[in-house]
Parts: C-alpha cells; sequence; structure tokens
C-alpha cells in the first residue's frame, strides 16, 4: 500500500514539482494550498503518512493549520515536517511539536531523506 | 497776632500741643544737656517719665560707643555754633532697647543772643528703616540673581528701545560685555529682514499694547551668527505709572531645538531600519520561494539525466550548483541586514558542539567533493554548552565554505577542543593562506582576501564574526604551520548574549 503525503504549499510551483517528484517515488501525494484546504484533505480520508507544511500562507497559515489539527482526534498523530523560507525554521518547528523540518530552498536529496525517514518506501 | 497780645496764653497752648504730640519726642536741654522738659511723644519713645529724666544728662540717650566717642558733646557743639544740627542714628531707650532716630537739635537763645538750652526733636525711624532696608535688600538679592543669571539673558531697554543695563546671561547668550552694548538699540539682536521690516518696533509696541510680548525665532550674535531664541518683552512702568522701559528676557533655545531635530532624526532613522528589515525579510523569503521550485526541477532533471544524458547532466549540475549560491547569498544578505541592524537575536539553547560540527560536515559533504577538499573533523569529547545551535553551525559553515573556495584541493581538518572555561574551534586549510596585512580587514564587510574572482560577496566570515562576538566570543585567523590559514573561534561554554555590533 502506498504512503499518502499531503503537500500544503501556496507557491503552486513548487507544491505541484514536490507533488510530481514524490510521485515519481511511488508516493501518493496530494497539494493543498492553504490550511483550510489541507484540513479538508486530512478529514476526506484515512491513514496520512506525513504532512508537509508550508507556514505563510493566505486564508489559514500554517500556525493555525497545525493549531487546529492537534485539535481534531481524528488527524492529530499525522506527523507534520515543516518546509519553510524563515530564518528560524528550527525554533518554528519545535514550538509547532514538528518532527522535523526543512529550510526553503532545499535540494532533492535532502527534501526526499526526510520525507523517507518518516515514510520508508 | 494771638500770641503777641496774648504771650502768657499762647505759650500755655503750644505747650499743650507739644505735650500731646505722640509721633516726635519734643523737649528742652539745658545749655549744659540736662534734659529741661519732656512730651509724651518722648515718653512714648525712649520710655522715661518726665519725673524720671528731666534734670538727667541727655548723654544716657545715647549707646556707650557714641558717648565714648564724644558724639553727644559734638552735635551740641554743632548746633551752637551753627544754630541747629540734624543727626540720624542708633539712640537708646531705658529698658537698653535701641531704635532709629532722626534727630533735630536747634539752639535756643535769648534777645541779648545768650544761649538758653537746645530744642531736640527727635523721631523713632527704625520702623521706615527696616522697610527701607528690607527693600534695598530685595533689590539687591534681585540683581545678583539678575546678575548671576547665566542661562537667561536679562537686559532692560528705554522706552526708545535703547539698552541700559545688562546681565552675565546676556553676555554669554549675545557676545557683547555690558560696556560695549549699553546704549545700542537693541535692533542691533535681530537679523537684518526684520529690522528692515520695522519688526524690532512692533515688538515694543505690542508689549506696550498687551502688557507682554512674547516670541520665538533668530536672534542675532555679536559675531553675527545666529541662535533660536525665546523672547519675552515686558513694558515696565514707576510707581506714578510713567513708562519707564522695558525688560526683555531672552533664552537661547539652540540645544533644545537641536535636540528636538535629533529626535526626530532618530526615530526617522529607527522606521527606516524597522522597514529595510521588514523589507529584507519579505524579500528573502519572496526569493528563496521560486528558488526552491527551480532547485528541485534542477535536481530532478539532473537525476533523471545523468544516466541518459552525461553532457546535459554536467550543465545541469553547474545550473544546481549557482542556484545554491545564489540562495548562500540570500541568506547572507539577510543576515547581514539583520546583524548591522542590531537584530540579530540568539536562541541559545544546550549544545552539543562536537555533534553540530559532524552534522554541518556532513551536509557539505557534496561542496567538499566538488572542491576535492577532505574534511577531517577532531573533537574533545563531551562538549557541551549553551549557544544558539544554528547561529553556530553557521560559523562552521561559513569557515568550510570558505576554506573550499581559497584552498580547494587541499585538506582540510576541524577541531574541536576544551581551553580554559571555554571552547576553542579551528579550522584549517592548506591553501595560500592569507597575507599577515589582510588578517583583520577579511571580516568586514565586502571584504575578500583576494582580488581574485570566486565569487560570493565576501559576507561570510562578517557574518561568522558577528556570530561568535554576539556570543561573548572571539574569531582570528592566524598562518598555520606549514602553510595555509587557521581560523581560531573561541567561545564562552555559556553564550553572554552580546548586542551585535
Amino acid at each position: 500500500m502506498k504512503h499518502h503525503i499531503l503537500v500544503v504549499d501556496d507557491d503552486p510551483e513548487i507544491r505541484e514539482t514536490i507533488v510530481e517528484l514524490l510521485r515519481d517515488r511511488g508516493y501518493e501525494a496530494l497539494g493543498a494550498s492553504d490550511g483550510v484546504e489541507a484540513l479538508s484533505a486530512l478529514r476526506s480520508r484515512s491513514p496520512w503518512c506525513l504532512i508537509l507544511l508550508d507556514l505563510m500562507m493566505p486564508n489559514m497559515d500554517g500556525w493555525q493549520m497545525r493549531k487546529e489539527q492537534l485539535a481534531d482526534p481524528a488527524i492529530c498523530t499525522i506527523p507534520v515536517v515543516v518546509v519553510s523560507a524563515t530564518t528560524d525554521v528550527p525554533q518554528v518547528a519545535r514550538s509547532l511539536h514538528a518532527v522535523d523540518f526543512v529550510t526553503k530552498p532545499t535540494r532533492l536529496t535532502q527534501l526526499l531523506e526526510t520525507v523517507e525517514r518518516y515514510c520508508p518506501a | 497776632m494771638a500770641s503777641e497780645r496774648n504771650p502768657s496764653q499762647a505759650d500755655t497752648t503750644l505747650q499743650l500741643v507739644i505735650d500731646s504730640i505722640r509721633d516726635y519726642a519734643i523737649f528742652r536741654l539745658d545749655p549744659d544737656g540736662r534734659v529741661a522738659s519732656w512730651n509724651l511723644g518722648a515718653q512714648l519713645i525712649k520710655g522715661y517719665t518726665a519725673d524720671e529724666i528731666i534734670g538727667k544728662p541727655f548723654t544716657q540717650f545715647y549707646a556707650p560707643e557714641d558717648v565714648a566717642a564724644g558724639r553727644p558733646r559734638r552735635l551740641l557743639d554743632h548746633a551752637r555754633a551753627y544754630g541747629r544740627v540734624e543727626d540720624e542714628g542708633w539712640r537708646v531707650r531705658k529698658d537698653g532697647t535701641r531704635f532709629w532716630a532722626d534727630v533735630i537739635i536747634s539752639a535756643i537763645r535769648d534777645r541779648s543772643g545768650a544761649l538758653v538750652g537746645y530744642a531736640k526733636v527727635t523721631r523713632d525711624l527704625t520702623e521706615r528703616r527696616a522697610q527701607e532696608e528690607a527693600r534695598l535688600l530685595e533689590a539687591a538679592r534681585f540683581r545678583a540673581i539678575v546678575d548671576s543669571t547665566r542661562d537667561y539673558a536679562i537686559f532692560m531697554l528705554d522706552p526708545g528701545g535703547y539698552v541700559t543695563t545688562w546681565n552675565l546671561g546676556a553676555e554669554r547668550a549675545k557676545g557683547y560685555h555690558a560696556g560695549e552694548i549699553i546704549g545700542r538699540h537693541f535692533s542691533v539682536f535681530y537679523p537684518e529682514e526684520q529690522v528692515s521690516r520695522g519688526y524690532c518696533e512692533r515688538e515694543l509696541e505690542n508689549a506696550l499694547r498687551d502688557g507682554r510680548f512674547e516670541d520665538e525665532g533668530f536672534r542675532v550674535r555679536k559675531d553675527g551668527s545666529q541662535f533660536w531664541a525665546n523672547v519675552v518683552i515686558t513694558p515696565l512702568y514707576d510707581s506714578d505709572g510713567k513708562h519707564m522701559g522695558f525688560s526683555k528676557i531672552t533664552r537661547d533655545l539652540t540645544e533644545r531645538r537641536k535636540w528636538e531635530a535629533d529626535r526626530l532624526q532618530l526615530v526617522q532613522a529607527n522606521e527606516a531600519v524597522r522597514l529595510r528589515d521588514e523589507f529584507l525579510s519579505i524579500a528573502s523569503h519572496e526569493l528563496r520561494t521560486p528558488l526552491m521550485a527551480l532547485q528541485l526541477q534542477l535536481d530532478l532533471a539532473l537525476e533523471q539525466t545523468k544516466t541518459t544524458d552525461p553532457k546535459s547532466a554536467s550543465k545541469l549540475e553547474r545550473a544546481s550548483r549557482n542556484a545554491t549560491r545564489l540562495s548562500e547569498l540570500i541568506t547572507a544578505l539577510l543576515d547581514v541586514g539583520r546583524i548591522s541592524s542590531g537584530a540579530m537575536t540568539l536562541n541559545p539553547v544546550t549544545t552539543d558542539l562536537g555533534a553540530l560540527v559532524h552534522e554541518v560536515v556532513d551536509r557539505l559533504a557534496e561542496a567538499a567533493a566538488a572542491a576535492k577538499c577532505d574534511v577531517t573533523v577532531t573533537v574533545d569529547p563531551g562538549i557541551i554548552g549553551v549557544w544558539d545551535p544554528m547561529r553556530v553551525g553557521q560559523v562552521v559553515s561559513n569557515l568550510l565554505v570558505n576554506a573550499f573556495k581559497y584552498a580547494a584541493g587541499t585538506a582540510v581538518e576541524v577541531l574541536v577542543l576544551r581551553k580554559g572555561e571555554g571552547v576553542e574551534m579551528r579550522v584549517r586549510d592548506h591553501g595560500p593562506g592569507i597575507a599577515q596585512g589582510d588578517r583583520e580587514r577579511i571580516f568586514s564587510r565586502f571584504e575578500r582576501a583576494s582580488a581574485r574572482s570566486l565569487g560570493g560577496l565576501g559576507l561570510g566570515l562578517y557574518v561568522a564574526h558577528q556570530i561568535v562576538t554576539a556570543h561573548g566570543g572571539s574569531i582570528h585567523v592566524d598562518a598555520a604551520a606549514g602553510g595555509g590559514a587557521v581560523f581560531v573561534v573561541d567561545l564562552p561554554l555559556t553564550a553572554r548574549t552580546v548586542e551585535a555590533a
């Protein structure tokens, strides 16, 4: 069974690139452009292996999305990797109880290694 | 006249008038200076009754020192010779207290001219003298205050606007000595264009009309320089209501004005820094986002062509490397922006320095391989301290990247060891080394050790220096024994948070 990964990013270039490369690696990847879309995607099916979460997004940002996710018992255990261009990603990741973080821009291998750590092929 | 028709009755009436006068002591002395008559005023002023004093020498009204100096005698001699003497001075009451007396002694002679005695009229001026003294003292004090006032120019003008007095504050503010300005028209304190517009005269007119005139504006010093002044002009009147002139109080507000300007400038500067930081933060975020997409696409394309099309793969690799460089520059720019505005905040946490160094070296494995640098790490076990791991990692990374750039193809050694109360970290390469004269300069902004075009803005060492300083540590570079450069970083075990320079 394929691992399901949700890619949450408001930038379509990044979102589609990551979704595409994850699909190439055999993952079932889905994109969401903001927190609202992300939450409804997470609630629409089960199980999810991982969420790659951007922080700065319109409508609902990463902080708010994570807060609502943690408040919902049905989806609160899905691990989150913060993917952000903010300089203080490590601290933010810690404060959001994320399992890991990736600083934008990232190299392909680093991104894939991180994903594989939580969703072994 | 009545007195001629009935002299004795007139004398009696006069005596009654004299007896009843309360405010003047009026009495007679015989030619030897003994008291011969006494009125009510004398009793009230001096305290003796007629019985007690008649027949006694008048010298007992005088203070012992005056008697010793022969003053009573001299007064009588003078009155005898010139008919009359006037004196002012201390006299003594019966109870020993003193009063300030105004005294007139007149010689009394009969028709033949023979001296028959003296008339003495004494008035108690103690109270008036006290008031007078108080007023003089008050005036003197006020004068002293005005004269010694340094921060306010206080002076007077006559009704025509000519300077009549001058104090120290005026001298300081305007540069004139009293001697060179008294008598001159006050228009010399005004800029030419105001004088020609009749501004000075209007000030005086307004002061007269409204009882006061206040203004702020430029005034002129003796040397021609101008200062920003607060001026208050008040018309002065004497007790009869006659216009005497004006008082003028001028305060030099240059400092205050400068201070206000400085403060405004500071507010604007702070706002500019805030806007710049905000701009840098947004710009770097916005730049990194497309860079991320670019980098991933390049990596994907590289991966797919690696086996099938090695020629394209090497071009893609070059493109990818430049995308990485671009992202490093963006990071460095943001750091410099933050550092130069003092906004580099440390997040110190308990950190295993050895583990951190290994992590950074691992992360740079690819770059090391590209530079053909063999990196070895030697770490004293268990060096745990409180630092900002991201920042210290950045120092290690900047020093390594620097070595890869300038000492490509040589071995690079990283050494972490305990040293006294702190930690020493060394990054040593086997490249060309850094000339003695360049060893300090390379830590400043936009400096590079060599003119060779090797890319980068020369910000890496500057950022490393700022981070180390912010931790309370130091960084310097030496020539390594056997060639090459060795960068030495000293850190305290716990970051002493220091504002970035």
